[in-house]
């Protein structure tokens, strides 16, 4: 307390005692403005100070340059009235002194003389002066000038108040949008982006960008990317993108699909956004396993899929709305699929990449983008040819919308690095042994995906998040196959050749929506404790089962095992034992893991 | 750039044109264009025919239109947009939401 | 009467005593005083056959002379200025005798105010 106290007590002297201090100094200022005069002549500085005392100013006088610096500094005037020709030091230098001595603080200098040519003006201007005055000296020009400059002096200050305060909000936002920015990038441009098969740019306008770059795997291991493109920039543009990438990663996370997510997205920003701002999007999941893609364009450039070994560049047209335009009532969650080959690139940008403009205001465009795609010679190179060739047409500073660019090598499943989630700590082994029975019956199988939900139960046990992947892929597996073959009679034959697949995928759509009986269980049994677990997965369809034999056995077809029946295969690498029983329709899948 | 607006005659329809390049410094004048007139239309034009260039604000503008003149009940027609200008309404697929022609 | 206008201003002379009020005397002695000086400047000045000195001294004293309103005394001073800015000397000192006797009169006319 008595150190607190004698600080303010000798910071309030020592304000006292200096006359130059700020808040003192302004008070004077509002109450009565003060002039110095300097001028050799003892009877025009009396007159002169006579003048200005009646018109209400405090006058402080000198009678050479070096004086008026001196009392320049003593009391700080609000103008400063100097004669040019004085002893000892002239007008012209004190002015230039003075000007120094005041900086930023406006002090107009106004030269007493009766200099007419105009070398001398020249010389007064040069100084620093800002008025003249000529002897003899007319009181009504003397006051219309001195108020002039008074005002002149108010407005700077209120200026030079509003430019500090300004200058200091400015700052602070910078510094809070850096922040944010730190934020916005974890959110924005995460996920598995750095993964070996993907590349990526972006360029923002300003410090946050419209646009969204989110890629990550699911737990099936398929890789999805979305490339997001907010309606204008900067903060307005960057705010949706928290959401938007949250339901993201969070939903992928917990097994649901691209539909799904897509629906969230919409519906989430469509309720958040004002009507004006949407998001342009492309979504689009790689099954490496299958080697094929599911994909949603609403609103963005075509994505491109370009095939090296053929030279071939199949074109995604945009067939929807942009996220957040309308609400879910009227979304259109249709997905494109198309066949994949190890190698192929899918590349897709945000419009900015079309629109950037040349120093003559041509775009990029489409076909540009396009021709660099058809001259590359090593597919290695592309995405670097793409950059160098965006940046030498542009040339530099002259971007008007961001830009971002994402280029995903198709690869085998085998060679992906999939990264687990870190080992959870064993302290918590939660559920220890039980059991779940989970019927779906007909209008329920019709367009409910009952994975998420699955997943989510399975991920209670600290143990089986370890392996979350691979039970995934297990369950998801064994319920597609009994409710594609088992309930909707659909062959794996069919997907055998890319044409077939996406008939595959027609057909499998069409009869869902037709069916008109049938029901899957879903039955868990799980045990475990600190040393390991064993889970048993069993899955029954009411349909007449299928010949499961075949998938069994042939492993000659390299076109059998690319589309179809891998399902099968995979069960098999992955759990300990697979077992039909009833002709198929029901398939009990062990999967173990730690113990002895 | 310069936004204007006419009414029908007998009042039921709107027609605003757009010349030159429709992006986000336009936003206030195309909505002064239909908030400030005294009746209220029955339907909407939006003539392109000297519109040049638009970008994603002037599609968010399109929107604010639609939504002030009743959303899905609104009834809005986007004539004699260029070619380049119909590419970026068909690519955000904007056809759902106005009649284009 | 029609003499003493030709050498002072007498509306200038009394704005200066509403302008002055009690201290117009004031005004009339610093005057004289800095006149003193002034003069001997502009002597000094010529008897160094220096443009620039005459030129300055006979500036300096001319604002002063200005604003007592002695007109005649004025003119003169900016005479010999524009002298000592052209770079000549020739006729300073018949310039600086007029000034002398100028002066004079104008002290006087003063004194009887």
């Amino acid at each position: 307390m008595m150190k607190a106290a004698n600080k303010s007590f000798v910071r309030s002297v020592a304000g006292k005692s200096d006359s130059s201090d700020a808040s003192t100094e302004s008070v004077i200022t509002m109450s009565i403005p003060t002039i110095l005069i300097a001028d050799d002549s003892d009877t025009d500085r009396l007159l002169l100070e006579k003048i200005l005392v009646q018109q209400g100013y405090q006058v402080e006088v000198a009678s050479n340059g070096k004086e008026a610096i001196a009392q320049f500094e003593k009391c700080r005037p609000d103008i400063v009235l100097l004669d040019a020709l004085m002893p000892v030091m002239d007008g012209f230098e004190a002015a230039m002194r003075i000007k120094a001595i005041a900086g930023e603080d406006f002090t107009p200098i106004v030269f007493l003389t009766s200099l007419d040519e105009a070398d001398s003006l020249a010389q007064c201007l040069d100084a620093g002066g800002d008025d003249f005055l000529t002897k003899p000296y007319n009181s009504i020009i003397l006051k219309a000038k001195l108020n002039a400059f008074m005002r002149m002096k108010d407005m700077h200050s209120t200026l030079k108040q509003q430019r500090d305060e300004i200058k200091q909000y400015n700052s602070r936002l910078i510094t809070e949008q850096e922040v944010a920015k730190r934020i916005f990038d974890k959110v924005a441009h995460a996920g598995c982006l750095d993964a070996p098969n993907i590349k990526y740019a972006f360029s923002p306008i300003s410090i946050f960008n419209g646009d969204v770059i989110l890629a990550a795997m699911s737990p099936s291991g398929n890789l999805v990317v979305l490339l997001g493109d907010f309606t204008g920039h900067g903060l307005s543009a960057a705010i949706g993108a928290m959401p938007l990438a949250q339901s993201f990663y969070s939903m992928l996370e917990k097994g649901f699909g691209i539909k799904e997510i897509l629906r969230e997205i919409n519906s989430k920003l469509n309720e958040i956004l004002p009507v004006d701002v949407f998001c342009c999007a492309l979504v689009v999941e790689f099954n490496f396993k299958d080697q094929m893609l599911h994909l949603w364009n609403g609103g963005l450039p075509d994505g491109i899929l370009y095939r090296p070994s053929e030279g071939k560049i199949i074109k995604f047209h945009s067939t929807n709305l942009p996220l957040g335009v309308r609400s879910n009532d009227d979304f259109d969650d249709h997905l494109v699929v198309h066949d994949l080959q190890p190698d192929d690139r899918f590349i897709v940008c945000s419009d900015g990449l079309y629109e950037a403009e040349d120093e003559h205001g041509n775009m990029f465009g489409e076909e540009r983008f396009l021709s660099v795609i058809e001259s590359n010679q090593n597919p290695d190179h592309l995405f670097h040819e793409i950059n160098v060739s965006i940046n030498s047409f542009i040339g530099v500073d002259t971007l008007s919308d961001d830009i971002s660019l994402i280029e995903i090598k198709v690869v085998n499943a085998d060679d992906l690095q999939v990264v687990f989630p870190e080992a959870v700590s064993s302290e918590k082994l939660g559920p220890k042994d039980w059991s779940l029975y989970y019927e779906l019956r007909r209008d329920t199988l019709k367009d409910y995906d009952p994975l998420p939900l699955m997943l989510h139960i399975l991920m209670q046990v600290p143990f089986l998040r370890l392996s979350s992947s691979q039970i995934y892929t297990v369950i998801a597996e064994l319920y597609s196959n009994a409710l594609e073959h088992g309930i909707l009679g659909l062959s794996s034959e069919q997907k055998v050749t890319p044409a077939g697949f996406a008939q595959y995928y027609l057909a499998r759509n069409q009869k869902l929506q037709d069916l008109v009986e049938g029901k899957v269980s879903i039955a868990l049994h799980y045990q475990g404790d600190e040393t390991g677990g064993r889970l048993e997965v069993e899955v029954k369809d009411s349909g007449e089962g299928f010949d499961f034999e075949p998938y069994l056995k042939d492993t000659s077809s390299e076109m059998q095992k690319k589309y179809s029946g891998r399902g099968i295969y995979l069960l098999h690498s992955l759990c300990q034992s697979v077992e039909f029983f009833d002709g198929g329709s029901r398939v009990q899948a062990v999967f173990v893991w730690g113990g002895e | 750039m310069t936004i204007s607006s006419t009414v029908s005659q007998d009042g039921t329809e709107l027609t605003i044109s757009i010349a030159g390049r429709f992006d986000f410094s336009s936003h206030q004048e195309f909505r002064d264009s239909y908030e400030n007139i005294n009746v209220k239309p029955m339907s909407y034009t939006v003539d392109m025919n000297d519109t040049t260039y638009l970008d994603s604000s002037a599609l968010g503008m399109l929107l604010l239109l639609r939504d002030y003149a009743g959303g899905n009940e609104s009834k809005i027609t986007i004539s004699n947009a260029n070619e380049d200008v119909k590419k970026i309404l068909s690519i955000s697929n904007f056809e759902h939401l106005f009649a284009i022609n | 009467m029609t003499q003493s206008k030709q050498h002072l201003d007498f509306d200038t002379l009394n704005e200066l005593k509403v302008v002055m009020g009690d201290e117009f005397s004031l005004l009339i002695d610093t005057f004289k005083n800095d006149s003193i000086v002034r003069v001997q400047a502009i002597k000094d000045a010529v008897a160094s056959v220096d443009p620039e000195e005459i030129r300055r001294a006979a500036h300096s004293f001319k604002g002063s002379a200005s604003n007592m309103g002695a007109t005649e005394l004025t003119r003169l001073c900016r005479e010999l200025e524009d002298l000592g800015r052209s770079g000549q000397v020739e006729g300073s000192q018949n310039l600086l005798e007029q000034i002398t006797t100028e002066y004079e009169c104008v002290e006087s006319l003063l004194k009887g105010l």
